[in-house]
């Protein structure tokens, strides 16, 4: 007998800024370029209004990944949101580098509204670089 | 092994020492009243309106700090080896409103002086008609260790005393205080130093402001002749906190991985107490004890069907990670979330790493420079470029 071990799908959840991000991972989607289904969208009206506990949690709660997505330096509608989003991203990856968690379940990049392809092509390499991880251990604790 | 760096410590210019160091003569080899004269100078003279400074309670069990206006009642110990609550809360409390009208000295420890400088730039304090009297801290006790101290001498006399002759004070100590960041007050309007003194004879005064020199005029006080012990002193007590504390991340901060963690807080009753003592954890409500995270008990079976089990309350490590980014850029490591904790967690080998790892990445040392920004309201256009696009 032979048993099919299904492959691991990791579940990504995406913070994408309303003027940037999300516009580009709508034109993904309307220009039909193909990106894996692993990516679960929350919309934000900016990548600077991520706080970590929306991170935290996702990771708490078994996420595999959580990206954050916001428009190119300069071009943040809110003028630095994304720059005191990537201080914050520096901030948490120390945290989790220190009590020894993954910080690499966490990315922060930059896709413009006309960027469909860079999303589609960073949800994959997202995508692929935490299939690499494996799951994430913390989904198996309860006692958290 | 955590990496560590040693951090340059507040602002010590030489010319300034030489210039308005004064010492305060001791009478009869007794510290605690021979401060009390001089702060009952402070009062009687209305240089200040009000004190708040450290002063026992009647059954004598604990300090706390009081609200003191009138001369006659003053009986205050400035050097109470016990830190119950953060004097630095008190004053945001306080002055967040509106300032205060006429000077208010408060007697800080160095930790506490920390933690008011970043309340001021984080804008929760306002220091307009605070004078900082700062004192040299030689370590404070745990709550109950001060309260039920199981030496004969007091816990003041015993601290005094070990600093001349070296005693096994240091089992006594907090970890806290084992491993300070700085034990000698830096912001400080004026300085009640110990540190290369001889506390039964003379106490160092030194003036370090406008505010301080304001304050002490008209007030007798001799010239301090030589500086060159306490250099010396100052210079060996910051080496050996900074050994302490380095040794200190190395064998007790080995929480790695999840398992590890989850251990680590095993105990947590999710109290907050941690969150409510902490001077930098500032927020009138916090986030974690309002309703945010309570979802109806729909959802919760959903959950339950998804994992099979899960704790309740289940936001333990959501509450000590998301305090952790908030705050710990500031964090002074005063360790009064780890002496509020009714578990006993040792919340210092968790918070020590962490903010010293995080300070380094942002080159920051809280408390030590007023006009320095806080590392998360500002940020340069080209940094952290791997960050965000690797
Ligand atoms: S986290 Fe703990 S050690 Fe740091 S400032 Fe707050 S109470 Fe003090
Ligand atoms: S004080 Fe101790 S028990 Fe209470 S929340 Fe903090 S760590 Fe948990
Ligand atoms: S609006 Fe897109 S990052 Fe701020």
């Amino acid at each position: 007998m032979v048993i099919e071990m299904e492959e691991f799908e990791p579940k990504i959840v995406g913070f994408l800024c309303n003027w940037c991000s999300y516009a580009g991972a709508d034109l993904a989607g309307t220009s039909r370029i193909q990106y894996p289904p692993n990516v679960r969208i929350i919309k934000v009206m900016c990548s600077g209004s991520v706080d970590s506990v929306y991170i935290m949690r996702a990771l708490l709660e078994g996420a595999d990944g959580v990206f954050i997505g916001g428009c190119h330096p300069g071009d943040c509608h809110y003028l630095d949101g994304n720059y005191k989003a990537r201080r914050r991203a520096v901030l948490l990856k120390s945290i989790l580098e220190t009590l020894g968690l993954e910080k690499e379940r966490i990315w922060i990049r930059w896709v413009s509204a006309s960027e469909g392809q860079k999303f589609a092509d960073t949800m994959k390499e997202m995508t692929e670089e935490i299939k690499k991880l494996g799951p994430n251990p913390i989904a198996k604790h309860w006692n958290i | 092994m955590v990496q560590i760096r040693l951090q340059n410590i507040g602002t010590f210019s030489m010319g300034d020492i030489k210039m308005t160091d004064k010492v305060l003569k001791v009478k009869n080899g007794d510290t605690v009243a021979s401060v009390n004269d001089l702060l009952k100078e402070l009062l009687k003279s209305k240089k200040v309106q009000a004190l708040l400074v450290m002063q026992e309670v009647p059954s004598k069990a604990m300090s706390f700090p009081v609200l003191i206006s009138d001369p006659d009642k003053l009986n205050s110990n400035v050097f109470a080896p016990v830190l119950p609550v953060s004097t630095a809360t008190i004053i945001s409390k306080i002055t967040k409103v509106e300032s205060a009208s006429k000077p208010i000295g408060v007697v800080m420890r160095s930790c506490q002086i920390r933690a008011l400088v970043e309340l001021v730039k984080l804008n929760q304090a306002n220091i307009e008609n605070i004078v900082i009297i700062g004192v040299d801290c030689l370590g404070t006790f745990p709550v109950n260790t001060y309260s039920d101290f199981p030496e004969k001498a007091t816990p003041t006399e015993f601290i005094l005393d070990s600093f001349k002759k070296k005693s096994d004070v240091v089992k006594y100590l907090r970890s806290a205080c084992y491993t300070c960041k700085d034990p000698i007050p830096s912001n400080a309007d004026i300085i009640i130093g110990l540190y290369g003194m001889d506390p039964q004879k003379e106490l160092l005064i030194q003036i370090n402001s406008k505010k301080g020199k304001k304050l002490l005029e008209g007030i007798q006080l001799e010239v301090s002749k030589d500086t060159n012990d306490r250099e010396k002193a100052i210079k060996r007590i910051r080496e050996e906190k900074a050994k302490n504390r380095m040794e200190f991340i190395k064998d007790k901060s080995n929480i790695k991985g999840i398992d590890a963690l989850a251990k680590f807080f095993d105990k947590c009753v999710n109290c907050h107490n941690c969150m409510k003592v902490c001077p930098i954890c500032y927020c009138r409500e916090c986030l974690f004890e309002s309703s945010v995270f309570d979802l109806e008990v729909n959802k919760y079976i959903g959950k339950a069907e998804k994992k099979g089990l899960f704790k309740m309350p289940s936001d333990s490590l959501l509450f000590h990670t998301t305090r952790m980014n908030h705050m710990v850029v500031s964090c002074v490591g005063c360790g009064l979330c780890e002496q509020a904790c009714p578990s006993d967690i040792p919340l210092m080998e968790i918070i020590i790493p962490i903010g010293e790892n995080v300070q380094k990445e942002f080159e920051y040392n809280p408390g030590s420079d007023i006009e320095k920004k806080v590392p998360m309201v500002i940020y340069k256009e080209d940094e952290y470029q791997e960050v965000g696009e690797k």
